[in-house]
């Protein structure tokens, strides 16, 4: 604080210095320390909420999406399942009908004379 | 942070004159720092970067308490009223180097606080106001002058 010191000098000034801190000397500095560690507990906690409501509204629609999918998927089995193998052979020419469906349904492999026969059982 | 905790809350009183306030201002810096941090390069020291979000949270806090009242000073403490009790006669001259801080412009009394106070070098300070650091040493000149007058004063009658 003396005239050397004026006026753009580089060093600081340590007595204004210290008066200056003692005007500004905060208290209760563990009490400080304390609050606001309880507030970056709780900010970290809130934002944890934020990505579990995030996460749990995603699975939500994942698994909507799931369900509609599988409804959807066992209305189409629905419609094309009418129409079985056996039907369709059922529907084949009305001659050879009866002779396929034999072969189909039996237990017992055909006889290859049945298949490869010409003439009609 | 219990590093610089007090530091933070020193800054932050610079700018606003209420403790609590600049507690609460130093208490919004440090959370916000906290979310920054990514955005904190290592290779540059820490207490600029963390100072300059205290400075920012303090003004902030400053503009949202002037938008809803104005604080007047008491024009008589700063002037040179009455000398108080020998005994209180420390607290006394910190209240009336509070009373002159307040009184400067924001810049002047963050730049002389973060100069003389906290060591920090004028271009640091420069870093942390986003002001040329010719402005820095100007502000910290004219607080200088004002505070060391006050100083001056209450030592010479003795």
């Amino acid at each position: 604080m003396t005239e050397h010191q004026m006026p753009f000098d580089h060093q600081p000034d340590t007595e204004l210095g210290d008066a200056l801190r003692r005007a500004l000397e905060p208290a209760a500095h563990d009490a400080f320390v304390a609050r606001v560690m309880a507030r970056v507990g709780t900010t970290r906690a809130g934002s944890w909420d934020v990505l579990a409501s995030w996460a749990g509204r995603g699975i939500a629609a994942a698994l909507l999406v799931l369900g509609v999918g599988f409804a959807a998927g066992r209305m189409m089995q629905s419609t094309v399942g009418t129409a079985s193998i056996e039907e369709a052979l059922v529907m084949g020419p009305a001659d050879s009908g009866g002779a396929a469906i034999a072969v189909v349904r039996g237990s017992r492999p055909p006889d290859a004379s049945v298949v490869f026969s010409s003439q009609r059982p | 942070m219990d590093r610089y905790a007090e530091q933070a809350r020193r800054v932050a009183r610079a700018v606003l004159r209420d403790s609590d306030d600049a507690d609460d201002a130093a208490q919004d810096a440090f959370l916000s720092a906290l979310v920054k941090l990514e955005q904190y390069d290592p290779r540059r020291p820490f207490g600029p970067w963390l100072m300059r979000i205290v400075a920012n949270a303090a003004t902030d806090r400053r503009r949202r308490r002037s938008v809803r009242s104005a604080e007047p000073l008491d024009p008589g403490v700063v002037g040179g009223g009455p000398r108080p009790d020998v005994v209180a006669e420390r607290s006394a001259l910190s209240e009336r180097l509070r009373q002159a801080l307040a009184e400067l412009p924001e810049r002047r009394r963050l730049a002389v606080v973060l100069f003389d106070v906290e060591g920090y070098s004028h271009a640091e300070i420069a870093g942390m106001l986003k002001v040329p650091e010719g402005t820095v040493r100007s502000e910290v000149f004219h607080a200088r002058r004002k505070l060391r007058t006050l100083l001056e004063d209450w030592r010479e009658p003795s």
